[in-house]
């Protein structure tokens, strides 16, 4: 009888004492050092192959001693909500890469991210990076994060389709822009892809920041959305749903659709930034050959900006452990270095904020060069909605635009519901 | 003395056994609503240190349309869940339960969604009713009601029916449930009602459906649950849109708790609890069930 009971009891305390071993932090062998990095950054397309060529390369300068393990997320939208998840738990991931904003920034008043300001003050890793976008992942004199890419999002047009519909030249203004998508309408091509899905109704937010600049000039967004200029840029993304201006699907539709839509030529025109290059040169190339990037007709006092701000950044947990601190550290001067920045950027087209050299050999991809072209000869920029708003404004963007749409509601009624997902 | 002695030691066993349950319940349930009650009270973005401010999350919550949206369309949801997809998996099993030609392919082929990807299914009825390639504007060009055709899921009037409609494709877990259920219905009271001059309509009425209260009521029990519940199809197939028409409560917790609105999201997450109590309390008076009318039934 007693020796059920003492069976029993070690059942009872195995089954409550054994979900406490299951998983944890994985330990390396042999001192080696396991970098966990959670994200999106893998897979055929995009970023991913180089990514992970280049992790693999430095596994193997490093075997023995440093190992960069990639835990797949290939949703960008999830690959963050793991993070941010993580941070709450405060179980940081080892490296990982974020978008800083005004709802992220919070992460810096915390003791989670690893401190690099002094580090950067080595053998010039500080002077390496773009000092505008250090300067913005510099927060109360502290970097706590490195900026990895930044956006640059121009208009995209197919200029075959263009020349079909038998315009000649990207409209200047707005009066052209609906004529030539009178134009293209005739010739049974949509002029634009627009979507109000995703996190963030990526397509169309960046239309609808294309037209606030053009009305708000560089500050608008710190006018505020009592401005007439959002009301405005509002309008002009009504019009843009309406009138067969943009697909039957774009209300729902996700970034999938919306380039899909693009790619497919059922639409002439689109937004998208340089890490889409990769994407559109494999799944379109015919697509690809025929695309012009341009900035966005004028719409008011203002012309010949881009959309652009510093899109992506990379953190690294903290940590007292000096081995630890110094294999991340390694990886993390690796992964920035003028080296592997230009591998990233010449393979994938994106617009990475480190200084490195182009040389004439180097094999830049054509859109990449519209690309820094279009950054170079942008007559300002202004941020991407992301860059600006917390997290519960750019939700609602969508939501409100869909709103408008749908509800035959007035511009001024849009900007009363972004107003409200602000409060 | 001897009887005390033994009293003591079924006491033990008794501790021995509901030990377990006990810590798993406290670990994963009781200690988590604590919590989730004590999140509510506070304004928390997950990093920061949590701040208290009383009742502020629920008034806020109950002045935001969204989230009132969000109740109406649970209810929505609860209601189909009751009204439609149980009384036609019922309708399924009654079918089966007759043991026509192919019954035993139709029952695995009705239970075979629920074996399947939530997502590749989400994925595959965003393709059906896609407005360029999707089937069923196709199905409607095809037989000549080519007005009928629109954008589903992006339309106010018709994207909840829409979700809803692509979520009977879940119907199989309540048929095997409920065809289980007739299966313990014994031949011999059909055989009485036959010789009594019943019909197939009498039989099933006056025999089949009392016998079944039990599995019924488990399965409205169930469906109303994962209804509250719901989030996976609206997320995946709509993300609350367009328009917010179809958010629910767990969509609308996500999306605060996306934007670092971890005390909303926790408010949002106890009414969503406290709505659930409501709505099986209504579904007991509906059904006139005692708590024991499910054993009884079953028995």
């Amino acid at each position: 009888m007693k020796k059920g009971l003492f069976v029993c009891i070690l059942a009872v305390l195995l089954f409550v004492v054994m979900p406490a071993f299951a998983g944890g932090t994985e330990e390396a062998a042999g001192g080696e050092v396991t970098i966990t990095w959670p994200t999106h950054w893998v897979g055929e397309q995009g970023t991913g192959p180089i990514v992970e060529k280049m992790v693999s390369e430095f596994n193997e300068a490093n075997a023995g001693e440093i190992k960069v393990v990639l835990e797949a997320h290939p949703e960008a939208d999830a690959a963050e909500e793991v993070i941010r998840t993580r941070l709450a738990a405060r179980q940081t991931p080892d490296f990982f890469l974020f978008k800083l904003g005004p709802s992220t920034r919070g992460y810096y008043d915390s003791n989670l991210l690893l401190d690099l300001t002094d580090e950067l003050k080595k053998d010039g890793w500080g002077a390496s990076f773009n000092p505008g976008a250090l300067g913005v992942s510099t927060i109360n004199g502290k970097v706590k994060s490195l900026p990895m890419e930044n956006a640059l999002t121009p208009v995209w047009y197919n200029k075959s389709l263009f020349d079909k519909a038998g315009v000649a030249e990207f409209p200047k203004d707005m009066n052209a822009f609906w004529a030539a998508a009178e134009k293209l309408k005739a010739i049974g091509v949509v002029p634009t892809s627009q979507m109000t899905g995703g996190a963030n109704a990526w397509t169309s937010m960046l239309w609808f920041t294309h037209f606030l600049g053009s009305y708000g000039g560089p500050n608008a967004w710190e006018l505020g959305w009592d401005d007439p200029a959002f009301e405005k840029a509002a309008a002009i993304m009504k019009r843009l749903y309406t009138d067969g201006n943009t697909t039957l699907d774009a209300i729902g539709a996700g970034p999938g659709e919306s380039s899909a839509h693009y790619m497919n030529e059922r639409t002439a025109m689109f937004i998208n930034g340089p890490w889409f290059v990769a994407n559109i040169r494999q799944n379109a190339p015919a697509v690809y050959k025929e695309t012009v990037l341009t900035s966005a007709p004028a719409a008011g006092d203002y012309s010949g900006h881009q959309v652009g701000w510093l899109l992506t950044s990379a953190a690294a947990a903290n940590t007292d452990d000096p081995a630890r601190k110094a294999a991340v550290l390694d990886f993390f001067r690796y992964i920035t270095s003028p080296e592997s920045s230009k591998r990233r950027s010449i393979e994938t087209g994106s617009l990475i904020p480190v200084q490195f050299e182009i040389n004439p050999e180097d094999n830049i991809d054509p859109l990449q060069q519209q690309f820094i072209q279009a950054g170079n000869n942008a007559t300002f920029l202004i941020d991407g909605i992301e860059a600006v708003m917390p997290v519960n404004v750019v939700q609602e963007f969508g939501q409100a635009l869909s709103s408008m749409v749908l509800q035959d509601l007035s511009p001024k009624e849009f900007i009363e519901l972004m107003k409200a997902a602000g409060n | 003395m001897k009887q005390k002695k033994r009293k003591q030691k079924n006491l033990i066993w008794i501790i021995i056994f509901i030990l377990p349950v006990l810590i798993l319940l406290t670990t994963f349930f009781v200690y988590p609503l604590i919590s989730l009650v004590v999140t509510s009270l506070t304004e928390w973005d997950g990093i920061s240190p949590m701040k208290f401010v009383g009742l502020r999350n629920y008034s806020d919550l109950f002045s935001n349309p969204i989230f009132r949206l969000s109740i109406k369309n649970n209810l929505i949801w609860a209601a189909s869940a009751a009204f439609l997809q149980v009384p036609l998996a019922l309708l399924i099993a009654l079918v089966l339960r007759r043991k026509p030609a192919g019954w035993k392919f139709f029952r695995s082929a009705f239970f075979l969604p629920n074996i399947i990807s939530l997502v590749a299914l989400a994925m595959l009825w965003r393709a059906i009713y896609n407005p360029y390639y999707g089937i069923l504007n196709g199905l409607l060009n095809v037989l000549g009601m080519e007005h009928l055709a629109r954008h589903w899921l992006g339309e106010l009037n018709t994207v909840l029916p829409s979700l809803i409609v692509s979520y009977q494709i879940y119907v199989g877990y309540f048929v095997i449930i409920l065809f289980a259920g007739s299966l313990s219905i014994s031949d011999t009271l059909y055989e009485a009602s036959v010789i009594d001059g019943a019909n197939v309509l009498q039989q099933e009425l006056y025999i089949t459906l009392p016998a079944m209260r039990g599995f019924i009521i488990s399965s409205e029990t169930l469906a109303v649950a994962f209804a509250l519940r719901q989030f996976e199809t609206t997320f995946l197939m709509t993300a609350g849109g367009p328009a917010n028409a179809t958010s629910v409560m767990a969509l609308f917790m996500q999306k605060r708790l996306a934007a670092f609105q971890n005390g909303m999201a926790a408010a949002t997450g106890v009414l969503l609890v406290i709505l659930g109590i409501f709505v099986m309390k209504g579904l007991q008076t509906l059904f006139g069930m005692r708590s024991d009318a499910v054993e009884d039934a079953q028995q």
